[in-house]
């Protein structure tokens, strides 16, 4: 019986094939904006979370805040900060990083990219602890000076001929032996980076004291917000400002998640004004429908059929337009999200990996028919009450 | 109540907009018997309540005095959906202006009927191609009404009246749209099937030629029986 509906709906969409598409758009949109956005967030949920694990969970991190500089009395992060985050003493290792733009020389070719300096014998176990390998050569370890871990589009991108492993390297004039290549990691910040031992970081950007952040890793199972107060307690003490941060991984996180929250109700807001709109246009279409057809009703009730019969028919007729409706817009939708995936990727942010889910496909489309049904409901309802008789007096 | 009684108007008025100004009185007491097999042609003047009888023979609509049964049940006592499925199957209906569902093709359009009786859809494919085979419109089986003249457009409507083989057809001015050769066609048509299939026939007309073939002559005036002859 359904499947009979189903054939009559096909029938009667395919007769009134131009307004049936016109009808289709406003359902197409919302659909594919919904898509496109679930795609997209869910996406960027795995990415953000592949980010915070690079980071590492047990992970606090301090950098300098407010004005700084020449001419200004706030100063930076200093050798001494990181001396007084030694001192709580909870922490398995405290290390100070330099990051800064450089030039690189490579053969010939010349680069800006930036470049981190990092204690040689903390740097091994720092990226071990957040989970980054590298694809070939070693970490530097302690004592080590002039050598460099480069990041994975450093090997393969930056240069037209790739340096290797024992490529030598001139960073601001000075020149390193590549040791090691870390794997990709999908942002192109990081891709990007160069690291060098501390000591060599401060040669070739001619900064014997200062610090641009510190990282100081917990140990394992610590009281982490507890250890953020009492880094903050120490350094206001200690530096008598407040020209510093203090960041855990985990508000970190919490801060992005807040923004994409706000993000994600801005535009399904959006979806669904257009969804709404788009089962407006189906009510219309349909209530049309019923009128032009007032006489097909009455036939149909002269030769037999019941009420339900007749809701069958027009409801099946809009979950059909719905269903339309929702195949264009869930292709469109993860034609979108792929676009959206793609631009990502050319832009550097690989972790955004967008892919096919069965079950959310399904759900569009099952989306699309309720909506359509829905608004089908009351012109359908209004079609089963027509009386035969009057029906059938309709011009 | 004897047992072969198909129609049975007992005393019965349709009045629209009853107590209101505009009040229309279309039948003022109309009492009539019809017995299985007959062939009954009702002539009367516009406006004398011809399809308003027609229409409450036909179940489509309800009495608003005096009772009406179908084989013997009084249709004000059945619901509005067994209602129905009683007029699909007993009643098959033929109209002055065919009545086809242009959406569909015309074996689509004979298999209707079935469709609303529930059977399934190979039931539905055969017997309409045997219709149709009957009315001669074979090679149109999958013509859509737009694409039919007068004539065969009524073939199929009468093709569609008999999808559930029903006791009783009723039509209503078949051949006002037709020409005067096509319209023998359908009236020929008509009188086969009662004389060869036994169908009850209720045919309203302004044809006084066609009247006079019909075995049975019902006039009306002012909603009322004038002559039964
Ligand atoms: N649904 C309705 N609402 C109001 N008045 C109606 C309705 N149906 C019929 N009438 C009125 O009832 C009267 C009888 O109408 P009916 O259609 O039965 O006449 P008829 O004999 O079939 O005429 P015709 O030969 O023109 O078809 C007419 O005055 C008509 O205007
Ligand atoms: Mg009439």
């Amino acid at each position: 019986m359904i499947h009979d509906y189903f054939n009559f709906a096909i029938l009667s969409v395919r007769h009134r094939a131009l307004r049936s598409w016109l009808t289709i758009i406003g359902i197409v949109i919302g659909v594919a904006a919904i898509m496109a956005l679930i795609m997209v967030s869910v996406g960027l949920k795995t990415a953000i979370k592949e980010q915070f694990d690079l980071f590492g969970s047990e992970r606090i991190l301090i950098s300098a805040q407010g004005f700084q500089g020449p001419g200004t009395l706030a100063a930076g992060l200093t050798k001494k900060d990181v001396e007084t985050v030694k001192s709580i003493g909870s922490f398995k290792y405290v290390a100070p990083a330099l990051f800064r733009q450089a030039e690189v020389r490579f053969k010939n070719e010349v680069k800006f990219t930036s470049v981190s300096g990092f204690p040689a014998k903390d740097f091994e176990e720092a990226f071990g602890d957040i989970g980054v390998d590298l694809t070939e050569g070693r970490m530097f370890r302690k004592g080590e000076k002039g050598v460099a871990v480069i990041g994975f589009r450093v090997a393969t991108e930056m240069f037209d001929e790739d340096p290797r492993i024992k490529s030598r390297i001139k960073i601001n004039g000075e020149s390193f032996k590549v040791i090691g290549i870390f794997e990709e990691i999908g942002n192109s910040q990081d891709d990007n980076a160069i690291n060098v031992p501390m000591e060599d970081a401060r040669v070739i950007f001619k900064e014997p004291n200062a610090v641009d952040g510190i990282m100081a890793q917990a140990k394992p199972g610590a009281d982490i917000p507890f250890l953020q107060k009492r880094v903050e307690r120490a350094l206001e003490r200690a530096r008598d400002d407040e020209n510093f941060q203090v960041l855990t991984a985990a508000q970190i996180l919490d801060q992005i998640n807040t923004t994409l929250a706000v993000v994600q109700v801005v535009l399904i807001g959006i979806a669904a004004i257009s969804l709404l709109v788009g089962g407006i246009g189906i009510m219309n279409s349909m209530y049309t429908s019923v009128v032009e057809r007032t006489r097909d009703i009455g036939i149909m009730k002269a030769i037999g059929a019941t009420k339900n019969d007749i809701i069958g028919i027009f409801l099946m007729e809009s979950g059909l337009v719905g269903l339309f409706g929702g195949i264009i817009g869930v292709a469109l939708g993860t034609g979108l999200a792929f676009l959206v995936g793609f631009i990502a990727d050319q832009a550097g942010f690989s972790l955004l990996k967008i892919t096919i889910n069965w079950g959310l496909i399904l759900f569009g489309l099952g989306f699309a028919v309720v909506i359509g049904m829905i608004s089908g409901t009351l012109p359908a309802v209004r079609a089963s009450r027509l009386k035969p008789v009057d029906a059938l007096r309709y011009e | 109540m004897p047992n072969n009684l198909i129609i049975h108007l007992d005393d019965v008025y349709k009045i629209y907009f009853e107590g209101q100004e505009s009040e229309v009185r279309a039948l003022q007491g109309i009492t009539l018997k019809v017995k299985k097999g007959e062939f009954i042609a009702i002539i009367g003047k516009s406006g004398s309540g011809k399809s308003t009888a027609m229409n409450l023979i036909g179940c489509l609509d309800i009495p608003s005095r005096g009772k009406a049964y179908l084989d013997n049940q009084n249709i004000a006592n059945l619901s509005e959906s067994s209602l129905a499925h009683l007029r699909g199957k007993k009643i098959g209906f033929i109209f002055q202006r065919f009545n086809l569902i242009p959406s569909l093709t015309a074996k689509e359009n004979v298999g209707l009927p079935m469709l609303f009786q529930k059977l399934s859809r190979t039931t539905r494919l055969n017997k309409a191609s045997k219709l149709l085979n009957l009315v001669g419109l074979q090679e149109r089986a999958d013509h859509f009404p737009a694409q039919l003249s007068g004539g065969e457009s009524q073939r199929v409507a009468i093709a569609r009246s008999l999808a559930n083989d029903p006791e009783l057809i009723l039509a209503d001015e078949p051949t006002g749209n037709l020409d005067t050769k096509t319209g023998e066609q359908i009236m020929d048509l008509l009188t086969a099937l009662n004389k060869k299939e036994g169908k009850t026939i209720i045919m309203i007309t302004h044809d006084t030629a066609q009247a006079q073939a019909a075995e049975r002559l019902i006039k009306l005036r002012d909603g009322q029986i004038l002559t039964d002859e």
